[in-house]
């Protein structure tokens, strides 16, 4: 399994950068669903180019297909038409391969485990030997700020506290990609402030590259490169914002004048399409 | 707080204590009084009496019920734990199974006792048996509603990890379906000393229910309450153990508060 994994890795890397292909391709992607008689185009026609290292955010009001279109890169939900590709592997194969990691909406728990125990969770399965596994969730741990709590049960944490083990357990695995489907929605807003810039320090420290589903304009700002506008019923993609607030970001950035100004437009950008 | 534990503990559990108090009471008055004639239901002091004069026949009957309902209890149980595990990796024996494992409920089972005792003769095992039968049922459900029940989001992660089935099943699936076996244990243990008394007064010349039987054609009115009695004080063992464990495995089963 690891050998194959590399394989396919080395193989991917290398084709990627000899064609200087991009990391996260969608390539005319469309998702129909069928409720019954009705016929729900959830994606349409989505091409979309993120390149490795990037962070992008996916944003627009319920029903435009944003987290459809993150499950379809996570090998949740297939494609009706069109491909995905993580570095020239099908979402089937990242998943196979563990190159992409997701941290849901509920930053879901197991109960039952330790917050290291849940932590390990993803090496577990793969088959880390426990010492090898425990030595990286503890690492993670205190990557999210969470060292201290390694043998709580997550009903002993809070909410954002848990969110922190969920971005912890996705960072086990060494991603190269960060899928996230609204990670930050169940928080406060003085968390979620906080949690922004532990992501962001978190993705300079390892270079992956985030895919992260949002309905809040500032986060998309706060958090990204390259924001992804997009429109429901059918679910498309109507515009694609570059924000240029640097690479280090800080508190401070939300007080920089370019910050309202992307705001305001992804705000007309989505008032627009409205 | 501990005083403030206790008493609430003390507020628990005092009401019911007084009722059976009561109970008793009224029950030894109507019986003093002439107004429960002896020959349905004798006094509490004669029915006391009994378990002490009766011991040895009571606990050499009391023996083989229980080792027919807890044997019983076991068998059923871990065949029905183990199938619907099975059921649950194995889709197309779900598909064709799964319907025909409820349908068989719908069978009186006790009925095939007298073709059970042709089989395997007189005795525990054919107790042993239809004990084993109708706990397996109630457990096989329970464990597959709760299987089956697995929070969504918990079998999205573990698919996006690249679990496979197996591990599933083991990581979240059984955790999950904790609190639905012991529902279904507690059902199935209140019901095997029953199973196993109605049992051996077709199949069995020895234990709890062939002396309710025989002592009740005898007119021997305090043995037979006291075998009555004893049985339904091992039930209430057997019910407790289930919930003890069932409080040892707390981190397991008290998942009220959903992560």
């Amino acid at each position: 399994m690891t050998s194959a994994s590399a394989a396919s890795l080395t193989r991917a890397d290398t084709a990627s950068e000899a064609t200087g292909a991009a990391g996260l391709v969608a390539q005319g992607v469309s998702v129909t669903f069928r409720r019954g008689t009705q016929v729900i185009d959830a994606l349409k026609d989505v091409s979309l180019n993120i390149p490795r290292g990037t962070r992008a955010a996916l944003i627009g009001a319920s029903g435009c297909g944003k987290s459809t279109l993150l499950r379809v890169f996570a090998d949740i939900v297939q494609p009706t038409s069109g491909t995905a590709s993580h570095y020239g592997l099908t979402p089937a194969e990242a998943r196979a391969n563990r190159v992409y990691a997701l941290v849901q909406q509920g930053s879901t728990m197991l109960p039952w485990r330790t917050v290291i125990d849940n932590v390990a969770l993803g090496l577990e399965i793969a088959g880390t030997s426990k010492p090898e596994r425990l030595e990286r969730a503890a690492e993670s741990l205190a990557l999210v700020g969470l060292k201290g709590f390694e043998k709580s049960l997550p009903a002993e944490l809070s909410g954002g506290m848990r969110q922190r083990a969920a971005i912890a357990r996705a960072l086990t695995l060494r991603p190269r990609f960060l899928l996230m489907d609204e990670p930050f929605g169940a928080l406060d807003e003085i968390t979620r402030d906080r949690l922004h810039f532990e992501l962001l320090r978190i993705l300079e420290e390892t270079g992956a590259t985030l895919f992260l589903v949002t309905h809040s304009i500032a986060e998309a700002v706060i958090l990204s490169d390259k924001v992804v506008v997009m429109t429901p019923r059918p679910g498309r993609i109507s515009q694609v914002i570059d924000v240029d607030l640097g690479q280090h970001r800080t508190p401070a950035t939300r007080e920089d004048p370019r910050f309202g100004h992307y705001e305001l437009m992804l705000r007309r950008a989505l008032h627009h399409d409205a | 707080m501990t005083r403030e534990l206790w008493m609430g503990r003390g507020a628990r559990i005092l009401p019911p204590v007084v009722l059976v108090a009561a109970l008793v009471a009224i029950w030894g008055w109507s019986a003093a009084t002439g107004l429960l004639p002896r020959w349905l239901l004798p006094g509490p002091g004669a029915v006391l009496h009994e378990f002490d004069v009766s011991r040895a026949v009571l606990l050499k009957h009391a023996q083989v019920t229980a080792t027919e309902a807890l044997g019983g209890c076991a068998i059923g149980s871990v065949l029905g734990v183990a199938a619907a595990m099975v059921m649950t990796l194995v889709a197309p024996l779900r598909q064709t199974l799964y319907a025909y494992a409820l349908a068989s409920r719908a069978l009186p089972l006790i009925v095939f006792t007298p073709v059970l005792v042709i089989v395997v003769g007189r005795g525990i095992v054919p107790v042993m048996v239809i004990v084993s039968v109708t706990t397996y049922f109630p457990v096989f459900l329970g464990m597959m509603r709760g299987l089956e029940r697995s929070n969504p989001d918990r079998m999205e992660l573990l698919y996006s990890l690249s679990a496979s089935p197996t591990q599933i099943l083991w990581k979240v699936q059984l955790p999950s379906a904790l609190p639905y076996l012991f529902a279904a244990l507690k059902v199935a243990a209140s019901t095997a000393f029953v199973n196993a008394l109605v049992t051996e007064w077709i199949a069995a010349n020895a234990g709890l229910g062939y002396l309710v039987m025989v002592s009740g054609q005898y007119f021997r009115l305090p043995l037979m309450w006291a075998a009555i009695f004893s049985a339904a004080l091992m039930t209430l063992a057997l019910l407790g153990l289930i919930l003890l464990a069932e409080r040892l495995a707390g981190r397991w089963t008290q998942q009220a508060t959903e992560v």
